[in-house]
């Protein structure tokens, strides 16, 4: 009895010593700044003089900030649009790579759409940015060729946000795609079999059998891709710095201008905060939903 | 004798919709693959450009149209890269000191703590792993701030800790791992204790060796996202001799890019390589891994 009582006691011990180093870090880097994230968007903090509480005064100043509407908007966009497009090309490319392709060819288109998902957004943008030159890239001159011209994509308030789209969806379009080929695969071949004894073309087996069975993938890749679209940062940061003037300036980037250049810590919490509450009510919903739809299949 | 009879004429009938089908499949196929291609030759086009200007001589670097096949192989630009008074080599280091520090120190812990909310029993598991998991809704923008003020407060401004100690927290990795080692067979495990082993032993000579598979994936998402990382680096470190790859290419395309495309694609050419090398040599791996993460690089 005491031994046996010991050695639970030293597998609990060792228990805690397993997780502690994780744990230790999720306390400070996690849980902690979360709690302390909340109390700043309550202040006026200033990096020299520390913080001072009031209220909800930065709340309700985002009600009136002109500048946070443009940048939401701007986020908004980008991600219906994007989410949109990345989520609907990668699942043709999946329901493409799916069909009876010889093993080696459908591995070489699946490597080149996929291969751009794991170049860093920084990198991309470099590269898009010479060829969305207005005078000197090479998208104009080929488009000049056939008489269009010359489009002013990073130059033009228009123009910005769609050129930063198309770059997303060249780069993150391979990663739906592998997400709905690993969805694909669960369905099992016998229902196409069957639905093309009862005489359904591929039209018909795609409207009838793969989207339906498909419906929970689906869902859980526009949720991965919405909650990252919201947090674009990265390549319009590098490809456009927010402009001209806004007009590609996302939230995030609002988030860490406030934060990281005017220091005013207080008001970016707070922009945070909504963010946050945004994206947490996306996860929510998904576990909601994919939940009753496990229960469907 | 009529069952007989009616045979043959069925048969006829269903070869011939066979054949008829067939051929249809085929100009499918075909349209498939056609549109595989277009769509390939997209995804190819700015990798290639980037390459094809990395290898031109810099008063060549804005002809148009572009030539995409290089005739001589020049690598002037390559050696210019190192020879500009942007230290291009220690932003290498430091990539691959920071990258490496946090996938080593990620597969340590996020397998500790794996194995001891899978196997162990000890007071409070099942909460602390819930709370642990919470932390995947928590944008990083949220906490960005708070650990700005600690980093601040720890005098760990423009020190790749700064990069390193969050980077640790991986409540994925730990997920990862705890479903794999609830897939081991409770009988392993207590053979290893009866022949004395103590947790630690059980875990690291019996149950990581059987988790290289998990461990590998786990390896390869985490090198990619931190070799990309740009957001923390950005805020956390601010001279050239701690700085990234990413964030020197967004600084060495500052200052060359007045007129120097080149030099900068072979720049960001190099930053890519070890990302391509990896892919070439593990590609089903990071495939595979990537499909099962359904999470970002």
């Amino acid at each position: 009895m005491l031994v046996k009582l010991s050695h639970r006691r030293s597998e609990a011990l060792s228990g805690y010593l397993f997780i502690a180093p994780i744990y230790i870090g999720f306390l400070i880097f996690i849980a902690a700044p979360i709690v302390v994230a909340f109390g700043l968007s309550f202040t006026k903090f200033d990096i020299l003089k520390g913080a001072t509480f009031i209220g909800l005064n930065n709340y309700t100043h985002m009600l009136t900030d002109a500048r946070l509407q443009t940048v939401y908007r701007n986020t908004a966009l980008f991600t219906s649009i994007s989410v949109v497009l990345n989520v609907g090309i990668g699942l043709l490319l999946a329901v493409a790579l799916n069909s009876r392709l010889p093993r080696l060819i459908r591995n070489f288109y699946r490597s080149i759409f996929f291969f751009p998902v794991l170049i860093a957004h920084t990198y991309i943008s470099v590269i898009w940015q010479f060829l969305y030159a207005k005078d000197t890239g090479i998208f104009n001159y080929y488009l000049s060729q056939i008489g269009v011209g010359p489009i002013p994509w990073l130059n033009s308030s228009q123009w910005v946000l769609f050129s930063i789209i198309l770059m997303d969806v060249w780069k993150n379009t391979g990663f739906a795609m592998l997400l709905f080929l690993a969805g694909l695969q669960n369905i099992p071949g016998e229902y196409y079999e069957v639905a093309q004894i009862d005489g359904a073309n591929g039209v018909n087996a795609f409207f009838k059998i793969t989207l339906p069975l498909l419906s929970p993938t689906i869902f859980f890749i526009l949720v991965i891709f919405m909650t990252g679209a919201l947090q674009v940062f990265d390549s319009i940061m590098v490809i456009s710095e927010g402009g001209p003037g806004d007009a590609s300036r996302s939230i995030v980037m609002y988030i860490y201008e406030k934060a990281f250049r005017t220091f005013d810590m207080g008001y970016a919490s707070a922009v945070a905060m909504t963010l946050f509450v945004l994206i947490l009510g996306l996860t929510l919903l998904q576990f909601a939903l994919g939940r009753r739809w496990v229960h469907y299949e | 004798m009529s069952v007989l009879s009616q045979t043959p004429a069925i048969r006829v009938e269903s070869r011939l919709t066979v054949r008829r089908k067939s051929v249809r499949v085929r100009w499918g196929a075909l349209l498939t693959l056609l549109v595989l291609t277009v769509g390939a030759f997209f995804m190819v086009m700015p990798l290639l450009w980037m390459f094809s200007t990395s290898m031109r001589p810099t008063s060549q670097s804005f002809s148009l149209p572009p030539v995409w096949i290089p005739t001589t192989l020049n690598f002037d630009n390559y050696a210019e890269v190192f020879r500009s008074n942007v230290p291009f080599f220690q932003f290498f280091l430091n990539s691959l000191k920071i990258t490496l520090a946090v996938t080593i120190g990620q597969l340590l812990f996020c397998s500790t703590a794996g194995f001891a909310f899978a196997r162990l029993r000890f007071p409070g598991r099942n909460i602390l792993f819930i709370l642990l998991l919470a932390s995947l809704m928590v944008p990083t923008q949220v906490t960005v701030i708070p650990i700005f003020l600690i980093m601040r407060s720890l005098r760990l401004i423009d020190n790749p800790l700064s990069i390193i100690l969050p980077s640790l927290v991986s409540a994925f990795g730990v997920f990862q791992l705890r479903q794999f080692f609830l897939t081991l067979p409770q009988d392993l495990l207590d053979a290893a204790t009866i022949d004395g082993a103590g947790t630690w032993r059980t875990f690291w000579q019996v149950a990581l060796p059987l988790a290289r598979p998990s461990l590998a994936a786990l390896a390869v998402i985490t090198f990619n996202a931190t070799w990309n990382n740009y957001f923390y680096p950005l805020i956390f470190l601010t001279s050239w001799q701690n700085m990234t790859l990413p964030q020197g290419i967004a600084l060495l395309r500052g200052y060359m890019s007045s007129g120097n495309p080149s030099v900068v694609m072979a720049a960001v050419a190099l930053s890519i390589l070890p990302i391509l090398i990896i892919f070439i040599v593990a590609q089903r791996w990071i495939v595979e891994a990537m499909a099962r993460s359904g999470l970002k690089g």
